[in-house]
Order: C-alpha cells, then structure tokens, then sequence
C-alpha cells in the first residue's frame, strides 16, 4: 500500500466518513483510519434523529438554521438512510402552553416550517402520543440511519479514491519541528504497525479528539457528555415525538426501522470511562418515566436494550473554566491556533451537519494545499439513494417480498448488489429482521466485515426482538466458512457478540428481555457449551 | 372438573410428576401451554456437573452430600442426600421406559459432544448421540455430513475440535431433491422441518446411498440430529444400510429428539389415563385456608379444575413460571413467595456467561416442596422443575436432575400422605 497521502483523516464516524467523501469528489488522495469499526462511537449511539432544527430554533438559531438546510440536503443525497416521518413537539398539561408560540416564531425565522395543529388532529396523526396532550406543532423531522449513512459514505469515498482502514489504531502523531507530517499505526488484527504520511492530517476523533491532539502535543478543552436511550422492541410511533418546551432530558421519541428510540440523559463523564459506558437503572427508570409522557403505552411495550453514547463538547478557547460549551461546529486550524503546520481538529457540532462539517473542513484544506475544486457534496447523491427504490424492488422480483422489502430497506438501489441468486442464499440467517444467507454473503465479502458486531451494523444481524439468540450461530459459522476467520476466532467472536448484546440488555432486563437472555444462555452456554473462558 | 392431581405445566417436570402419579392410580390431569425446555434439548440430561463453588463433580451421588453442606436451600437438599442417589435412578428408568431410551449413571458422569465440538459432562444422552466416557471418541476417522444450506448446525466447530485430539475428520455436504422442497421457504430450512422428509423411508435410504457413495474409509459418521422426528430407528437404518456406526450431535432449537421424547411421555401419561390440556393456560385460583380449592384456566373459562392436590410445573422465566417486572420478580398464578434479589442490580452479572443471579431466584418452598404464601405453607400445592429457586441449571449443570427428581419426589409426598 502507498503510504503518501494528500490527507490523513483520524476517524471512522460521520465526520469522518464526510470529510474523506469529500476530500475524494475534490481530487484530493485520502486514507481514513478509524481503530475500530466505522460509526462506533457517537455516530452509532444517538437518536438517528433527522433533526429540523425545532429543538434549537429558540436556544440556538444558528444550529437550527444548520439542520433545517442540512435536513433539506440530506432528503435528497441520503433518501435511502432517511425517512421523512415529520416531527411533532406537543405540550402537555404540566407544560406551558405559551411557549408554543415563541417556540413556532422562533421555528419559522429560522426557516423551520412549523404548523399548529389541532390537538384531536395531533392524535389522528399519531395515535400513540400522549391523549392528555393540549397543544401540538408539526416540524420536518425524520429519522436517519447513521450507520447507513457513514457506510455510504465509505463506499462513495472509496469509490472516488479513498482508502480506508477500519481497526487501525494510531499511535503516535510524526512531527518534524512545527509541522505533523504523518501518522504511527497499529493494525489492530495483525499487530503490525506502520507509518503513513500526508501534508495534512485532520483530527475527526469524537471525544477521542482530545486524546489525538494531546498526542500532537496540543490542548483542546473536551468535555465528554454521557447520553443515554433505549430501544423499544416495536416501532410505537411513526411521527417523530418531541415535548414544545425547552430542550430537557428523554424529551424525543423517533421512530426507526423497526423500532422506537427515547432518548436522551445528559450527564458528565470522565475521560476514563468513554470508552466502556454502562447505562445505569436510575437512567433507565428516567428515560421510561419520561418517555411515557410522550406515549403511553411505552409502559408496555418490550425494551430490546439500553445504549449510551458521549458527545464531544468543545469548551471554547477563552473559556479555561470549560463552562462556556459550545454545541457548534468548531473547526481548528492548528497552525493558527498553535503554531502548529499540518494539523486540523474537526469536532463539536452534530450529525446532522456531519456534511456541512466535512465541507468546512475539506475548504479548508483545499486552501491549505492550494486547490481550487468546489465542494459537490450538497448535490452529488450517496450510493444507495441514486436509483428509484421501485425500479430496484422490479429488478428483484424473483426474491421473496419481505426479504425485498428489507433489503432494500437496508440497502437502497444497492440491494441488487445483495440479493439472494439461490434458494441457499435465500435461506434466512436472522428471521427478526429478514437477513438472508446471501446478504451475509455479500456483507462479508464487500463491505469491511471482521466479526459478528460489525457484521450486525450492516446487515441488522442480531438485532430484532431475539437479540442474536439463534442468528449469531449461523452467522458465525457463515463468517467462518467464508474463511474471514478460523473457528477459534469464530467462537470468541460469537462470545463477544453476546457479551455486547448483553450489555445493552441487562439495564433492561426483565419482562420479555429476561425471557430472551434466559434462553440465549441455556442455547449457548447449555446446548452448545460455550464459554468465556480463553482457551489454551 | 374433578381430579386427584391437577399439574400445571407439561414439561419434563410435570410429565414425570403425571406419569408416577396416574400410574399409581391417580386420577391426573396436566394442563399446558405448549412448548417445553425438551423443545430445545441437547439430547443429554444433566444431573450435577459441578457444585455451587465451581469444583467439578465426577460422581453425582457422591457429590451430593457436598452439595447439600454449600447449598441447603438446593433443591436436592431439600430431597435428602439418602433418597437422592435412589430417586435419580428411578427418575433415569421411569424416562428410559416411557420417554425413549437413555443411557448412564448417576454414579459417574459421562460426556456429550456438543455442537462446538466440544465435550461436556453429563447424567443421560438419548439414544443414537455421540457419547464418550473420557473425553475422546471412540473412532480415530470419522466423516461428519451436514445437509446444505442448513444454518443451524456448523460441522466446522466439530472438526476442528476434534481434529486437536488427533481424530481425521472430512467434511460433507448432502443434497437431495426432498430437500429442495424444505428450502423454497427461507424460513423452512429448520431441523425439524428437514426431520420430517427422514420420517419417509425412501429419503433415509437415499441419504444412506450418498453417505455410503462419499464416506470413504471413515470409521464412523456424524451427522446433525434430524433424522426422523416420528421414527426412532433413523440413526439404527442409516448405520445399516451404510455398513458403519453412525452418531448424532445437537443441532440449534428446535431439538428433534427432544420433541420427540415430549411426545413419548405425553403420549406414555394418556396410556396410564392422565388427561394432558394441550394448549391450555391456568389464570387463576381459589384458596381457602391452607388449601388451594379451585383452579381457572383460559379455555375453560369459570369452570374449574378441583383437585386434592395441585402440582406447579410452569418452569422459569422463558415460560413465564417466573414474571421479571422491572421491580421485583413474581410467581403470576397463586403469587407464591419467591426468593430474589430486591434491587435489579442485583439481578445480574456483566459478563453473560458468568453465573447470573436471576437464574438462581425462583419460588421458596419447605422440605416436602410445599409452595409458600406469606411464609405460610399451602397445604396441597407442591413445586417442581425449573420455578424453584435455589439452584443455578447450567453453572451446576442439574436443570434436567432437578425438574426430574422435584418431579418424582413431590409424587411421591403427595402419594405417601394418604
């Protein structure tokens, strides 16, 4: 592999997927290097929330001027990771009911459209919200798979020139006098390390930001924000459910695939515990309670699992007391700011402007190494979103419906490239969520692929209402057959897979969920005797 | 509706309890939902495989009076280390007569071959299984076939495994025209559905044809367990007509043999004259004093069930014996008194494979299994099988002795007291 690149990007999530995209439509040569699997970190454990921009049109127009453009923009070049389900931000009889009004100004001089709604109309168009509610404004929210939108972004960078190298940790930042000139990696598989080297290498880290720029000797004031969710086992609702007040904890409830999200908690973390975060039972108590104010009938409804993510707060640069955060984008010239040539720190700001962060960045490297290509990211659309979903669902007929329809789901106009030929390839590995043999297949061979996590984040392996109970078995033995490792590898990973699902399972676990993880123990550790001892 | 015995719960446990009953003269009834843990068996039966310290057991009956000392509320405790040795092997010969043939000791735990091709300790293996004394097979070349585009059964973890203790292992896949009906459905491809075209003689003998064109010189075959759900002489006709000895492994749920054991003593309970409710949900009780008076079910709606004595054999959680809400853990039908941890943190360990608390909950009951309500014993209400608490199945390796044993000894308390 060549290792002189125009641009080194340190990051596998949205912004980092964005900024490679971008720099590989402008010509530029770009190796991304993420030390896990792409959309691992913050990217991958949020609300899939296709914001408006409502929840910040009255605390923050700048952003919600951001969403609303990015939110128009990402209909059109990631329709098959977005679906236009509208939004509504109801009030409810503990709510003010004047801060309606100021909420619908603020909304429309923000270029949000926002329309009252009657309330019994409110409830025709989402019957699951809140009966009691006594005001309503409808918004253009969505919701958008992250996961599929990093990955189109992958392939489209690649496509365009990019390389990309998942499970490449780095080490160390290369420095001749003021000026970074390349990176020390380790490969995370293998254990070998290399150097690569680039003009400019750009910080797209998260929260891990921090740590790479203390690694190219430079301070950036990081404040990591623990937010916590749970997946409902169903979708609940099909319209986006916001409370009309002033944004607070576990206030939205969005619709995605097939199931619900409420969302978020908010509380600080140390730096020594982004990287392992467990959701606690008083934060699980807190999302439940608030979550059915939004809707009822989340009291009964199956929680599959509990996740936390942690946002990357920038304090500002004047702020040494690190009060003063900004939820902005914040792009950091190095040079400028310290005195330090080749070295730009992405962070801040959201996924919903992960393109317009990628845009900001790639200008700004453009400038820096004096090329003059404008960005085409706002028009040029993703792979998966350029074909006619219908047209694809024609080129398919011969696979089963509901396997189409997931599919292409999944895959957008890329389903072709997925669909089953035989019936053993049609033959479903995961019967929750319509994945067949041959989408596996196809996942394995194409798509970066190195265990059963990565595997579920492109293909929805594992993640139905069974949680991975039979699914990880066979996908295992599928990833083992394909030769992507021995069977050793194969039972460590399927241990691994089942630790993570339970991770996430057991702040949720009873009711239905502790029925689920009582049999996946007595298949696994009973039938099959596995463990998680090493073996020798 | 009038019995001696009513059991709620149609599993290993209540079977076992029916059948000692019913052919002790009771008048029985079972009432059941559906499905039971024999749906996704691994074709062995545990009895204690290793004490609640971790220390593994080689001889359960020896091993018990160790058991009882570490663990007094274990349910085997509560049966006497004196009667146990006894009541497993009654329990072994009551299932080998009337559920299909097993084999071993509760003198000596052997070894089952389990899917990832490794060997675990085990109490009774049902006939036609890879079983072994030591921890090694009794061939030195064997052929392993596994059906194509069959998901649930990997023969590559076997292999490898098996290769490690110096065995020459082939792979091979069989195809056949019955079974390219099976997969036209993606969701078909499942042992049982595959078990099925085995019941039919003429898809066994081409099976035999092709394992007998491919297997070369192995000593044996190994194939995934789905060779017949009706029949029983699948794994007896294939060796036959191949000329070698052929063996089974457990394949995923859902468990052919194990359905087929179910059936057996379904069946073997209606031959002694017990009436079996298939698809039946006891919902509700009457209770005076110590006594339980009446039982409701959905299908019979307000007619009850009366009996002198009632058997709860509703299992755990995954069959809802046990209701984990999201502050404290239930018996649903007589809201028995139930041993767990109060917080939910407690509930649980991080790591999955790690003994987990919950697993050890369940309903408290006195020596003689009696089921407690407030502390108080209901005098004709007696627990077994997998709702009791004070045992983990899997860390020790005794879900099956557990709900066979409980079973057999509740019978017994309740045929003694007249």
């Amino acid at each position: 592999m060549n290792k002189q690149f125009d641009v080194i990007i340190i990051g596998g999530g949205a912004t980092g997927a964005g900024v490679a995209r971008d720099c590989a439509l402008r010509g530029i040569k770009a190796l991304l290097l993420e030390r896990l699997d792409i959309a691992t970190g913050a990217t991958g454990r949020n609300h899939g929330l296709l914001h408006s921009g409502a929840r910040y049109a009255v605390t923050d127009r700048e952003s919600a001027e951001e969403c609303i453009r990015e939110n128009m923009t990402l209909r059109r070049i990631a329709s098959h990771c977005v679906e236009e389900t509208d939004g509504l931000f109801i009030t409810l009889p503990e709510d003010d009911l004047g801060f309606q009004s100021k909420f619908v100004d603020a909304c429309r001089a923000a270029g949000i459209r926002a329309d009252v709604i009657d309330p019994k109309e409110a409830l025709r168009l989402e019957p699951s919200a809140n009966p009691q509610l006594i005001g309503a404004v409808r918004v253009p929210d969505g919701s958008i798979d992250p996961f599929r939108l990093t990955a189109a972004n992958i392939i489209d960078a690649k496509a365009h020139g990019a390389e990309v190298l998942t499970y490449h940790e780095v080490l160390e930042l290369l420095r001749e006098q003021d000026r970074i000139v390349g990176v020390r990696v380790i490969d995370r598989k293998s254990g070998e390390k290399a150097e690569y080297y680039a003009q400019i290498v750009v910080n797209a880290g998260g929260i891990w930001g921090h740590d790479i720029a203390k690694k190219a000797g430079v301070t950036i004031n990081m404040l990591p924000a623990k937010g916590s969710l749970l997946i409902f086992g169903h979708r609940v609702n099909n319209i986006v459910l916001n409370r009309c007040r002033k944004p607070a904890d576990a206030d939205i409830l969005v619709p995605g695939d097939t199931i619900s999200l409420i969302g978020t908690t908010s509380s600080k973390v140390p730096f020594e515990e982004v990287d392992n975060m467990y959701v606690t039972a008083d934060e699980v108590d807190l999302l439940l309670r608030e979550g059915m104010k939004l809707a009822p009938s989340l009291e009964h409804t199956r929680i599959l699992r509990a996740y936390a993510g942690v946002r990357p707060l920038v304090a500002s640069d004047d702020d040494p007391s690190g009060r003063s955060v900004s939820r902005g984008i914040v792009v950091l010239d190095h040079a400028k700011r310290d005195g330090l040539e080749g070295f730009i720190t992405i962070t801040g700001g959201k996924l919903m402007t992960y393109r317009l962060m990628g845009e900001w960045t790639t200008d700004l490297i453009c400038k820096k190494l004096n090329i003059n290509a404008a960005c085409v990211t706002a028009t040029e659309k993703l792979p998966g979103s350029r074909d006619d979903e219908r047209k694809v669902g024609r080129k398919l007929h011969a696979v089963p419906a509901m396997q189409r329809e997931s599919s292409i789901y999944r895959h957008g106009d890329m389903a072709e490239r997925v669909a089953a030929e035989t019936s053993a390839e049609r033959s479903l590995v995961c019967e929750c969520e319509e994945v067949s043999a041959g989408e596996v297949g196809y996942a394995i061979n194409a798509l970066d692929v190195h265990n059963l996590v990565d595997l579920r984040r492109r293909t929805r392996v594992g993640m139905g209402t069974c949680q991975g109970e039979l699914c990880a078995c066979r996908a295992a033995g599928i990833m083992a057959r394909k030769g992507k490792y021995c069977t050793r590898r194969a039972k460590a990973d399927l241990t691994d897979f089942l630790n993570e699902r339970w991770k996430g399972m057991s702040p949720v676990a009873w009711g239905d969920t502790l029925r689920e993880s009582e049999f996946t123990k007595w298949i696994y550790e009973g039938v099959c005797g596995l463990t998680n001892k090493k073996e020798e | 509706m009038k019995f001696d015995s009513v059991i709620i719960g149609g599993g290993l446990s209540g079977l076992l309890c029916g059948l000692r009953l019913a052919r002790a003269g009771r008048h029985c009834a079972i009432i059941s939902s559906g499905q039971s843990a024999l749906h996704f068996s691994s074709g062995s039966l545990d009895l204690l495989g290793a004490l609640p310290d971790g220390s593994v057991v080689e001889n359960p009956v020896e091993a018990v009076k160790a058991l009882s000392e570490q663990a007094p509320e274990h349910p085997y405790s509560k049966i006497g280390v004196e009667r146990f040795g006894a009541l497993a092997d009654e329990a072994a010969a009551l299932l080998s007569e009337a559920g299909g043939k097993v084999e071993g000791t509760s003198l000596q735990n052997h070894y089952r071959l389990t899917p990832m091709g490794t060997f675990k300790p085990t109490w009774l293996t049902m006939d036609g299984y890879v079983r072994s004394d030591n921890r090694v097979l009794a061939w030195k070349h064997v052929a392993l076939f596994n059906a194509e585009g069959f998901l649930d059964f990997y023969p590559q973890f076997i292999a490898d495994e098996l290769r490690k203790t110096g065995i020459e292992c082939e792979l091979h896949t069989f195809n056949m025209a019955a079974l390219e009906t099976v997969r036209r459905n993606p969701t078909e491809m499942r042992s049982s559905n595959i078990a099925r075209i085995f019941d039919c003689d003429e898809n066994l003998d081409e099976l035999a044809r092709i394992i007998k064109a491919e297997m070369g010189d192995c000593e044996a075959v190994l194939l995934p367990a789905l060779l017949g759900i009706e029949r029983t002489d699948g794994v007896a006709r294939l060796a036959e007509k191949t000329g070698r000895p052929v063996a089974i492994v457990a394949t995923l749920p859902p468990s052919v043999n194990g359905i087929r054991m179910q059936r057996a003593l379904h069946h073997a309970f209606e031959q002694a004259g017990g009436t079996y409710f298939l698809g039946d949900t006891a919902v509700g009780c009457e209770r005076q004093g110590d006594k339980i008076t009446a039982l409701y079910t959905v299908n019979h709606g307000n007619i009850p069930f009366v009996a002198d004595d009632y058997v709860l054999a509703t299992g755990s959680y995954f069959s809802r014996g046990l209701v984990a809400e999201h502050d404290c853990i239930k018996e649903p039908l007589f809201g028995l008194d139930v041993e767990a941890a109060a917080e939910r943190s407690g509930w649980y360990d991080r790591n999955f494979f790690e003994k987990q608390a919950f697993e050890g909950f369940g309903i408290k009951t006195d020596k003689t299994l009696h089921g407690l309500c407030g502390g108080e014993r209901i005098a004709n209400l007696y627990v077994v099988g997998a709702g009791l608490a004070g045992f983990n199945p899997l860390a020790e390796g005794c879900g099956a002795g557990v709900s066979m044993l409980t079973a057999l000894h509740a019978a017994d308390c309740i045929l003694n007291k007249q």
